[in-house]
């Protein structure tokens, strides 16, 4: 058996190394996999430019149409809540900076860390409020594959662990480190076969819809 | 046309381009196109939520076309593409689905899951897996040249009647032309007073025009049940047509998926691009007003809305024209909720109004339309699709509602100033 | 009042008809194509519009039951044309023009449109039994006389 700080070097070494090879791998052969398909030259009458459609849509399809709002209000509000809460937990954490600089060799401003503090408070909430609506709500509880309860799971604990090794909750600070930082590379090699995927080929997706119903004429 | 399991999982197959899958690797399941299809939101039936719609499309992509769906290929882990598969999805795919497009415009991830249920079609068409009645429409087009039987001399009495009527010749097969019409069988057989209104129209924009009589069917069945070849062949013949007589313009008329089929669709489907316009007749219209060759008299003083088919304003592009021409004859004109690009469907198109065994769904899913009119209590709805027209009267008529239906073409016809 | 020989004297003298005259009239040209509908309501629906001093009322019932005849008889898109059929159609179309009111009515002449319509019913039946030609029936000269007849008397 390991000793908490032979565990924590071997996520923080080996573990982060073979998960970030099996993620930027992952990912690049997913992306190749949908770009090498191609797509056929439109070959009528344009109405509008795809180009600046698709980039259009790209960003235009953040904002949820107001008829779309009122419909499925839970889904866009929770959505954001957590989605945002990922971004400032990730990216704003004076730690995580630490480490980006570390690996990529860029830093940043960081934000109050009883304020990063409240967005994972707020995340987790949320994501438990979004997983009781996926089981009872009628259409998610059909379309709702094992994937889509596993990819919950991977996104809470980062979050979960990673807020009870700030607040040494339960367990040797070292080991509750060693486990959040598990858990990220349990995400992380997951990401490239499952729907994280949508972090990249969002991008794609909403620009090929503005492309298409661009050159229609149409803002998508 | 014959169909095989085979034929429709090749068929599938081509189907596949990175926009389907971009699509399909972005989907989180989120639910929203549920909200937004009328198929859901009238009948709460889970299973017409539009992603799931594309099921057999996406099984076929993630085994063919991802790594991890090709090593489970190998393993005989994937879930299958077979008969028992695309029997089930045959009413989700045609009598559930218009290819309205409103899920296409609300997928947070950007899926346009309307062409992804089109491109599903194809391989279910190819099976053997499409309803009677489109499958009858289709042979029936290629056949005879349109989809209900409508033959030559059929066209030829309709335009004797209109002759008579108007005192106006109707020029078929005039070479060099400006325009050439297309018709939809709808047209021809329920509603030849489009014919009238054109003809009237024209003669007052001072625009030569004329109808082949080789090619004059602008329903094109091969798109609605999803069989590009016999799409193909559909257009060939006008394409042929409009040659034959060194048109400038093609016009689509008042039928919402014949303008898909033609102007976007058509030169994709033959393989090159066409020689000549095609518009919609009311992007004709609109020319004219724009050049001032439209004289209006006498206005309509009863509340109007306009009811957006689909195909024409979200599909379409042609969104702002007939507003336009509405204004030009409307006194008192009010917008639905969610009019424009937004827009509900009447729920009538796409094959799923030739298809008998969606006639209860169809009218069920008419609830939505109703609520919308409900908010505004309309005097008439006027509209540019002749299967729209005929559906809402008949929705209409099944909720105790009395709201007529108007053709823009005809009611704006009605009110040509005599010079 | 001389015989009605042509269409332009045609639309005109209907054009000088009053609404309940333009209903009786029209209600005369339903009447003579009646046979070529199967549907039972047009009979009881003919019966009021030549019904000079029918009531509001009726006549509107009678319009409902006409569109509703209407939109039962249409041939649904792709399905298979039959023009028999059809003409029931027009039959049909025809008597909605005829217990029209005169303020709704296309053109401002609910008896042309019926009249117009109950053509078209004609045209129909004979579409299907012509092969190559477009067919042609003798139904305006019919509908000349029959005005021509109701003017004179």
């Amino acid at each position: 058996m390991m000793s908490e700080i032979e565990f924590l070097e071997w996520v923080r070494g080996p573990g982060f190394q073979i998960a970030t090879i099996i993620f930027i791998a992952g990912v690049i052969i997913r992306l190749l996999e949908i770009v090498i398909l191609g797509r056929k030259e439109n070959l009528a009458e344009a109405k509008g430019s795809e180009m600046s459609s698709g980039l259009r849509t790209i960003v235009s399809r953040t904002i949820p149409d107001k008829g779309a709002f009122k419909r499925s209000t839970f889904t866009i509000v929770a959505g954001y809540i957590f989605h945002i809460g990922l971004f400032v937990t990730i990216f704003l954490f004076a730690p995580h900076i630490l480490l980006f600089k570390d690996v990529i060799g860029l830093s940043w401003p960081s934000l109050p860390t009883p304020v990063v503090d409240a967005f994972a408070v707020v995340s987790i909430i949320t994501l438990l409020a979004i997983l009781i609506h996926r089981m009872r709500d009628n259409v998610l509880r059909f379309l709702s594959t094992k994937e889509d309860y596993l990819v919950w799971m991977l996104t809470i604990l980062p979050l979960v662990t990673g807020y009870m090794a700030f607040h040494r909750i339960g367990m040797s600070a070292p080991t509750l480190l060693a486990i959040h930082i598990l858990t990220v590379e349990l995400l992380m090699v997951a990401f490239p076969f499952t729907k994280f995927m949508h972090a990249f080929t969002i991008v794609l997706a909403r620009w090929y819809n503005g492309a298409i119903s661009g050159y229609r004429g149409v803002q998508s | 046309m014959s169909a095989s399991l085979e034929k429709g999982i090749n068929a599938l197959k081509e189907q596949v381009d990175s926009s389907v899958a971009a699509f399909f690797s972005s989907c989180v399941h989120c639910g929203m196109c549920a909200d937004a299809c009328l198929f859901y939101t009238e009948t709460g039936e889970a299973a017409a939520t539009p992603i799931n719609k594309t099921e057999p499309l996406r099984r076929i992509w993630k085994s063919e076309y991802t790594l991890l769906g090709r090593l489970g290929k190998v393993f005989g882990l994937n879930k299958k593409v077979d008969d028992e598969l695309l029997a089930e999805w045959e009413t989700l795919v045609y009598d559930n689905c218009t290819l309205c497009g409103r899920c296409s415009m609300v997928c947070p991830v950007g899926n346009d899951i309307a062409l992804m249920i089109r491109k599903t079609r194809e391989g279910m068409a190819k099976a053997g897996h499409a309803p009677e009645g489109l499958i009858g429409a289709t042979k029936r087009s290629v056949t005879i040249g349109s989809p209900m039987g409508v033959k030559l001399p059929a066209l030829q009495a309709q335009i004797s009647h209109v002759e008579k009527d108007t005192g106006m010749k109707i020029p078929l097969d005039e070479v060099g032309a400006d325009y050439m019409l297309l018709l939809s069988s709808m047209e021809i057989m329920n509603f030849p007073e489009f014919i009238e209104a054109v003809a009237k129209i024209f003669d007052k924009a001072g625009a030569t025009w004329t109808i082949s009589s080789e090619a004059f069917e602008a329903t094109n069945s091969g798109i609605q049940i999803g069989v590009s070849d016999i799409a193909a062949e559909l257009v060939q013949r006008v394409v042929d047509a409009a040659e034959k007589l060194k048109v400038k313009t093609v016009i689509s008329p008042e039928c919402g998926h014949a303008y898909m089929a033609i102007r976007w669709d058509g030169p994709n489907l033959v393989g090159k691009p066409f020689s000549f316009k095609v518009r919609h007749i009311l992007e004709v219209l609109d020319e004219f007003r724009q050049q001032g060759r439209l004289k209006i008299s006498g206005k309509e003083t009863q509340k109007l809305t306009y009811h957006d088919p689909c195909q024409i304003s979200r599909r379409g592009g042609v969104i702002d024209q007939p507003r336009n021409l509405i204004n030009m004859f409307a006194e008192d004109f009010v917008e639905m909720p969610e009019a424009g690009k937004m827009n509900w469907c009447c729920g009538a198109g796409g094959g799923v109004s030739s298809n008998e065994r969606a006639d209860e769904v169809r009218l069920k899913v008419f609830q939505r339309k109703k609520d919308q009119l409900d908010e505004i209590k309309p005097d008439a709805i006027v509209s540019a699709c002749s299967n729209c027209r005929i559906h809402l009267e008949d929705g209409l008529e099944e909720y105790n509602m009395d709201i007529p239906l108007m053709s823009l073409t005809e009611t704006l016809a009605e009110h040509l100033a005599d010079d | 009042m001389s015989q009605i020989t042509n269409d332009e004297e045609f639309r005109q003298a209907l054009h000088g008809l009053d609404a309940v005259q333009q209903r009786v009239v029209a209600a005369g040209f339903v009447e003579h194509v009646l046979s070529l509908s199967t549907d039972d309501r047009i009979a009881g629906i003919v019966k009021v519009a030549a019904d000079s001093g029918a009531s509001d009322n009726d006549v509107a019932n009678a319009l409902k039951s006409a569109k509703s005849a209407a939109i039962d008889s249409h041939t649904r898109c792709g399905s298979e044309g039959d023009w028999t059929d059809q003409a029931g159609y027009f039959v049909a179309r025809a008597a909605v023009a005829a217990v029209t009111p005169l303020a709704q009515s296309k053109g401002g002449s609910p008896a042309w449109q019926a009249a117009m319509s109950c053509r078209m019913a004609k045209t129909s039946i004979l579409i299907d039994n012509e092969a190559d030609e477009a067919p042609s029936h003798n139904e305006s000269e019919w509908q000349y006389s029959m005005l021509s007849d109701y003017l004179n008397s």
